[in-house]
């Protein structure tokens, strides 16, 4: 019973997971939702955990799809080697950017950001032999994930795809479930709320912050290449700052108090632009709509609307699950 | 006429526009310590309320004169309404809040007027060149740095020597003090975002015909508000002066220069000024 | 007692603190016996708390060294500080607000440890959750009631132990307490005082008061500051009836007061 309890936020990602093909028809959005998702859980890492702003994310994001698609296209690397380099440029792409912007605190740290993802942007667009420039990379293939030869799971169908990156995530997912509730992830929560005395306690604040950032590079880099091998292109808008606003937004609106909130955030805003975009062009309007409404009523996010609604259907038993406050233990 | 010196009176006057950007940007930030990622789609409106004007066959000057005026009343009207809503709650907050606004103005600008952009031709009077020996150079540039130019003293003296520029400055210091001190801190607060909406609605104005108005404009804005602000120093007047020549000026020259440095440049200058200076150039050290 | 000369714990020399052109700290030296209680006093604005910061590594001194029980510190930023045995507690009560005490406490014990916080694995159950040292901090602060609520919401008082709790949780050789009682009401003031008293056995106190009742009655030593330099130094008699301290407290707050 106490491992459920434990592992309940993997245990909704789980039943989200298996949901989706029933209710969505398309492989490839469902995908899409967890590739957010997954870029999502390595914002959220900063900025729910952390208390970091980051402008940024976009950089790991498209990071991990240059990376992925040069190491598949020129290297024609094994997609078993491929993805946990992936991994690693995102985790030293991250580690160089943090260092440079934990120099700075607040707004000048989310300012940071925001000018390192630009100058990223830039350097991407004018680096055409590595990143095909305004076109993207192009021809990024979805090769068979396989060991020595011997395949083991064909990623070519959108629905056999799926599969793949939903095990990626939900192997991502646990990781991380077990990393913010460590001892690792509660110092965070005390750097969050309070980094002075986090550091007059005893804790390197710095250096714990470098290796949040590591984390969320390496994640949201590994949701850049699997981006890059649905769609068969690493593009320039990946890296671009609508892309870091369009995570960071997502973060906020699913919640920023626990990890399945992100993925109800990127759920929410990936089927809803695939939905309404479809009924209107100017859905974006809607969105803006909402992004007000949350700053103003709903703080807590889509998360925090869930929880309010299922302690009025319960009756009020007490304080629902918040992954970002300790737990209680016997 | 040799090309640097073109480039650098072509600088000047971008860096004026700039300014006038980053102005009400800085000041909104220095007293309602809130980032406004909404900015540039103020800047956006004033261009598109120009062209509107314009076609409703209002004379430019008379656009030049009222849709300021009108887009800072919206800001005033938003920040009592709704902004004010926000200032007690985390930074995230204040920045959702205004990425929100900035994503309903820029749709609804396309809703209206459509994706594509337009063109704003300037007035009669302005059009054509100036010349005076070998100096050749459009007369509606001209214009716009004369004129920024007066506005921008005109903005010195509001800060400088009225009451409310007074309460501004000390307020952008200690917002307590200036509330024991007897005025009234919220109507400092809707006049000051109203005020720094405006000049970047004026900005738009005077940017339409040159470069007409297009959608995307505001983002493209708001980029650049935060560049000079950074690097002049955030709630100092005199930061969002020197920062926007400064960009404006190596802007310019690294166009002809290093024409896809020159976008790269700006933002490495900020990233600069923010680990070694992040109060900015002329910011308190 | 005998007079045999002690080594000090802490021996800070010519320490100098300049923010821009504005110097704080000038010039001060300061010798901390151990396990006495030594108390920094002087008017507002006289640089204690600055002072404190640069002994505790919250901020580097501009100039100046800082020796603590045989290691030169000066160099070292305040987390590398208290691993050597140097814990502090704020003037402007600074905890860990959404979390609650224990995990405040818990913390505070598990932040001495060099990489304890590098543990990316387990969670701070069994012996990370420190059970015994943390219930023996809230046992001794009274705040064993609130345990499980969230320090944001306690009460001033309570908080203000717990900022002492905080220091206490490193089991620290020094702990620096900068105005502990501040903003506190009477009946937690006599509480706090029989406590700081009390340290004096296991720990040497370094302390920052401006409730004269208490630095008089506590202290072995006291350290006069103006200005950013010390006034003067000595036993809490001498530095009553010094003329120099009353003219620069304005003569009427130094006599002690009763309890």
């Amino acid at each position: 019973m106490q491992a459920i309890k434990d592992n309940h936020q993997w245990l909704m990602a789980l039943a989200v997971v298996l949901a989706m093909p029933l209710l969505i028809d398309s492989g490839s959005l469902a995908s899409e939702v967890l590739i957010y998702a997954l870029a999502v859980l390595g914002c959220n890492l900063l900025l729910g955990f952390t208390g970091l702003l980051s402008f940024g994310q976009g950089i790991f994001f498209g990071v991990g799809s240059y990376t992925l698609g040069n190491l598949l296209v020129r290297l024609d690397l094994p997609l078993a080697a491929a993805l946990p380099l992936t991994v690693l440029a995102g985790v030293v792409s991250a580690v160089l950017v943090g260092w440079l912007a934990i120099r700075q605190r607040n707004v000048y740290f989310a300012l940071l950001t925001l000018a390192m993802a630009q100058m990223f942007y830039f350097l991407a667009y004018t680096m055409t032999d590595l990143t095909g420039g305004d076109n993207g990379l192009l021809g990024v293939p979805r090769p068979p994930l396989s060991i020595l030869g011997v395949e083991l799971l064909s990623l070519e169908s959108p629905w056999q795809f799926y599969r793949f990156v939903a095990l990626c995530f939900l192997v991502a997912f646990w990781l991380l479930q077990r990393v913010t509730t460590s001892v690792f992830g509660r110092t965070l929560l005390a750097i969050r709320d309070n980094e002075a005395r986090a550091a007059a306690v005893g804790y390197d604040v710095h250096g714990l912050k470098l290796a949040v950032f590591a984390l969320s590079g390496g994640v949201t880099a590994l949701a850049g290449g699997l981006l890059a091998m649905m769609a068969g292109i690493a593009p320039l808008s990946s890296i671009e700052y609508h892309s870091s606003e369009m995570i960071l937004v997502m973060t906020i609106i699913g919640g920023t108090s626990n990890l399945f909130a992100s993925l109800l955030g990127a759920g929410f805003y990936v089927l809803s632009a695939d939905w309404l975009s479809f009924i209107w062009p100017r859905w974006l309007l809607l969105l803006g709509v909402l992004l007000m409404l949350v700053s103003l009523y709903m703080q807590r996010g889509l998360w925090g609307v869930l929880e309010s609604l299922w302690r009025l259907l319960r009756g009020r038993r007490g304080a629902a699950p918040d992954a970002t406050q300790p737990e209680q233990r016997p | 006429m040799n090309v640097y010196l073109l480039q650098v009176v072509n600088g000047i006057g971008i860096g004026m526009l700039y300014f006038l950007l980053a102005v009400g940007m800085s000041i909104i930030f220095g007293l309602l310590r809130f980032v406004n990622f909404a900015h540039g789609a103020f800047y956006l409106l004033g261009a598109y309320f120009c062209y509107q004007a314009i076609e409703w066959g209002l004379d430019f000057w008379l656009a030049l004169a009222i849709v300021p005026l009108a887009v800072g009343f919206v800001g005033w009207a938003l920040e009592r309404a709704v902004l004010r809503h926000v200032y007690d709650k985390a930074h995230e907050f204040h920045i959702l809040l205004t990425v929100g606004l900035a994503l309903i103005i820029q749709e609804g600008v396309i809703m209206v007027w459509g994706p594509i952009g337009e063109n704003v031709a300037p007035p009669d009077v302005l059009k054509g060149v100036v010349m005076w020996g070998a100096f050749i150079y459009p007369k509606y540039r001209l214009f716009v740095i004369l004129f920024t130019a007066v506005i921008a003293a005109g903005l010195w003296w509001l800060l400088e020597g009225t009451r409310l520029g007074s309460a501004v400055r000390a307020g952008s210091e200690s917002t307590d003090m200036v509330s024991l001190l007897g005025l009234n801190v919220t109507q400092i607060f809707s006049l000051t975002f109203g005020l720094g909406v405006a000049t970047a609605a004026l900005a738009g104005v005077l940017a339409a015909p040159i470069r007409g108005a297009e959608p995307f404009m505001g983002l493209e804005a708001l980029g650049i508000a935060f560049v000079v602000v950074v690097v002049g120093g955030m709630g100092r007047f005199s930061g969002a002066l020197v920062g926007g020549l400064l960009i404006g000026i190596v802007q310019s020259l690294m166009s002809t220069l290093w024409p896809q440095g020159a976008q790269l440049m700006i933002y490495v200058a900020m990233g600069a000024v923010l680990l070694l200076r992040p109060h900015g150039l002329l910011g308190r050290g | 007692m005998t007079a045999t000369p002690v080594r000090p714990i802490l021996r800070a020399q010519g320490i100098v603190k300049r923010f821009g052109k504005f110097t704080a700290v000038q010039d001060v030296n300061l010798s901390v016996a151990p396990n006495t209680i030594h108390s920094v006093i002087g008017p507002n604005g006289a640089g204690k708390t600055t002072l404190f910061h640069t002994l505790t590594g919250t901020l580097p001194a501009t100039a100046g060294t800082i020796e603590f029980d045989g290691v030169d510190v000066t160099a070292l930023a305040d987390h590398q500080r208290v691993r050597h045995g140097i814990a502090r507690s704020f003037q402007v009560t600074s905890l860990f607000p959404s979390l609650d005490v224990r995990e405040n406490l818990r913390l505070a014990v598990q932040g001495v440890h060099r990489l304890a916080a590098a543990d990316g694995w387990l969670p701070p159950t069994g012996p990370r959750a420190r059970r015994e040292l943390v219930d023996e901090i809230l046992e001794r602060m009274g705040l064993t009631r609130v345990g499980g609520l969230p320090a944001g919401t306690l009460s001033h008082g309570q908080q203000r132990r717990l900022e002492v709790g905080m220091a206490l949780a490193a089991r620290p050789k020094a702990i620096f307490l900068d105005e502990p009682t501040s903003g506190m009401g009477v009946d937690d003031i006599g509480g706090m005082k029989a406590l700081i008293h009390g340290l004096r056995g296991d720990h040497t106190v370094v302390l920052i008061e401006h409730n004269m009742g208490i630095v008089m009655d506590i202290s072995d030593t006291i350290t006069v500051m103006q200005q950013g330099r010390v006034l003067v130094e000595g036993k809490p008699e001498d530095i009553r009836n010094d003329a120099r301290v009353r003219t620069a407290y304005l003569g009427n707050m130094i006599t002690g007061g009763a309890a």
